[in-house]
């Protein structure tokens, strides 16, 4: 039997690459705020789809409920909310609306679906992406909140689910996707030293069997990556 | 009936009605300042704040008095102190209460802050009131821990970007404190002596936040809390898991 997976955010960057990582391997429920239309090219085929934009939390997850009871899976034996977006600037010219949405597609959504996908969890893994932005970011200040939120969600719940779901939260560094320019950010000359999406769908797939609860993926792991090419 | 004069410097406190909150306002008051609490309830009867009646976890409240709170400036401190709690089964408390806490403890105080920066209406110092559970996590309240640390990196994130506007940015990680607030979620026999009385806290965070500083413990027990938490983060959070967790016997929110 395939597992069943559930992958929010797989329309592009690393939730594509890691939708491609799996595809074949799993029966994969994908979720992004695209219309179907726009999403079925770049997914894999074969792949469920549900649209659910995360500015709206509730509306989200419970798209994303039904999406699953149509399906008729009764449980899920992986779940990784990647879906995430941020704004760049100076943090006191960052408008009311953009810290609200931030904090609502990043982290009320991540709330939402765990809460709604806790019964079934049971027996399956829960991963959250964060950033390493948690640590602070001057210029993605709402963005560091959401995903340090990620992080205290994560560590908390680990250890009230322990022995029910495993959860994990995992802090990727940065890689070259969209998700920079969708934020108003151009990292200019440092794009050329993130690592790709689909290294780092190879090391979130690595971290995933992990024991720990909260695992960062970066510049000394991207290297590991770059002189271990065989290591798929 | 309250007034602003002038003279005196000028502080902001949310949630100043009642706990730390109270504490800080009292405080102030009794150090020479003209102090706003913004608070869904107003100040007590006897206390020379004012009150700017607003519910945080309100999005269309907070910016209807977002105007008035920064024309009531400009500030010498900030407190962002307001803040809700929801304990137990992460299952068990409705996902609306969770809304309403990260409203109240996250979004408003960052609302809040970069509308004051702004419009420049901060000439010192702002501070963060988080938690103790940042470095420890925080079972049996996972949501709050989560607002917590979202409100904390926040704050690490603005630091310097507010300090080129001459502001300082301070958060506090208070462990338990004796007040309603912490006695309502706490487990049944916690013991409350050894908690530190929000008076106590309340002075240390301030001289803090005045003097700068990037992070203040509530008192010296809590700094060894988030020792044990950054040197020792599964033995710490499972031991919270046993007094906290494992003891609750009813969901609060
Ligand atoms: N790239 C990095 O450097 C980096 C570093 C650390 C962490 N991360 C995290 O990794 C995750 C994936 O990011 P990425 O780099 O792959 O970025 P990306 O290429 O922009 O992909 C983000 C995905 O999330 C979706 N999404 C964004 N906002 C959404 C919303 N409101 N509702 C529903 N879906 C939404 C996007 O949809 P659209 O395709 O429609 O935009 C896309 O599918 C994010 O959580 C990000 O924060 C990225």
């Amino acid at each position: 039997m395939k597992p069943n997976i559930l992958i929010t955010g797989a329309t592009s960057g690393i939730g594509a690459a890691l939708a491609a990582r799996y595809a074949g391997r799993a029966e994969l429920l994908l979720a992004g705020r695209m219309p179907e239309l726009e999403a079925m090219p770049i997914l894999p085929a074969n792949a469920h789809y549900v649209v659910a934009d995360q500015s709206a939390p509730e509306v989200a997850a419970s798209n994303i409920m039904a999406a699953l009871d149509l399906l008729g899976w009764e449980s899920l034996d992986l779940a990784v909310l990647n879906a995430g977006s941020g704004w760049s600037g100076d943090p006191a010219s960052e408008p009311a609306g953009s810290i609200r949405n931030t904090l609502e597609a990043n982290l009320v959504a991540a709330i939402a679906l765990a809460y709604g996908l806790s019964p079934l969890l049971s027996g399956g893994r829960l991963v959250l992406i964060g950033s390493t932005a948690r640590r602070g970011a001057p210029l993605f200040a709402s963005y560091a909140a959401a995903k340090a939120g990620l992080d205290g969600l994560a560590r908390s719940l680990a250890e009230e689910w322990r022995g029910r779901t495993k959860v994990q939260v995992i802090h990727p560094g940065p890689v070259r996707t969209d998700i920079h320019a969708k934020a108003g950010f151009d990292p200019g000359r440092a794009r050329r030293f993130f690592t790709s999406p689909e290294t780092m769908a190879r090391l979130l797939e690595r971290a995933l069997a992990s024991r720990r609860s909260r695992r960062t993926i970066s510049f000394p792991r991207y290297l590991a990556a770059a002189v271990t090419p065989w290591l798929r | 009936m309250a007034q602003i004069t002038g003279r005196r410097p000028r502080a902001l406190a949310t949630g100043g009605s009642e706990g730390l909150g109270g504490a800080f306002v009292e405080l102030l008051l009794a150090s020479g300042y003209d102090v706003v609490s913004v608070d869904r309830n107003a100040p007590p009867a006897a206390s020379m704040a004012v009150g700017i009646i607003c519910d945080l976890a309100d999005r269309v409240a907070l910016d209807r008095n977002l105007d008035a709170i920064v024309a009531a400036g400009p500030y010498r401190l900030v407190l962002f102190n307001a803040g809700v709690s929801a304990t137990g089964r992460f299952e068990a408390v409705p996902l609306e209460a969770y809304r309403r806490l990260v409203a109240v403890n996250t979004e408003a105080p960052m609302v809040l802050a970069s509308a004051l920066v702004n419009a420049d209406a901060v000439n010192g110092h702002l501070c963060f009131v988080s938690s103790l559970s940042h470095f420890t996590g925080y079972p049996g309240a996972a949501v709050y821990a989560a607002s917590k640390d979202a409100l904390a990196a926040y704050a690490k994130s603005v630091r310097k970007p507010f300090a080129q506007r001459g502001v300082s940015v301070t958060v506090a990680y208070p462990g338990p404190l004796r007040t309603a607030h912490a006695a309502r979620h706490a487990p049944p026999g916690a013991s409350v002596e050894r908690r530190t009385d929000p008076a106590a806290a309340a002075r240390h965070i301030v001289g803090a936040a005045l003097a700068g500083r990037a992070a203040v413990y509530s008192d010296a027990r809590a700094r060894m809390l988030a020792l044990a938490g950054r040197l020792m983060p599964d033995l710490t959070i499972r031991a919270m898991r046993r007094v906290i967790f494992d003891r609750l016997d009813r969901d609060v929110w």
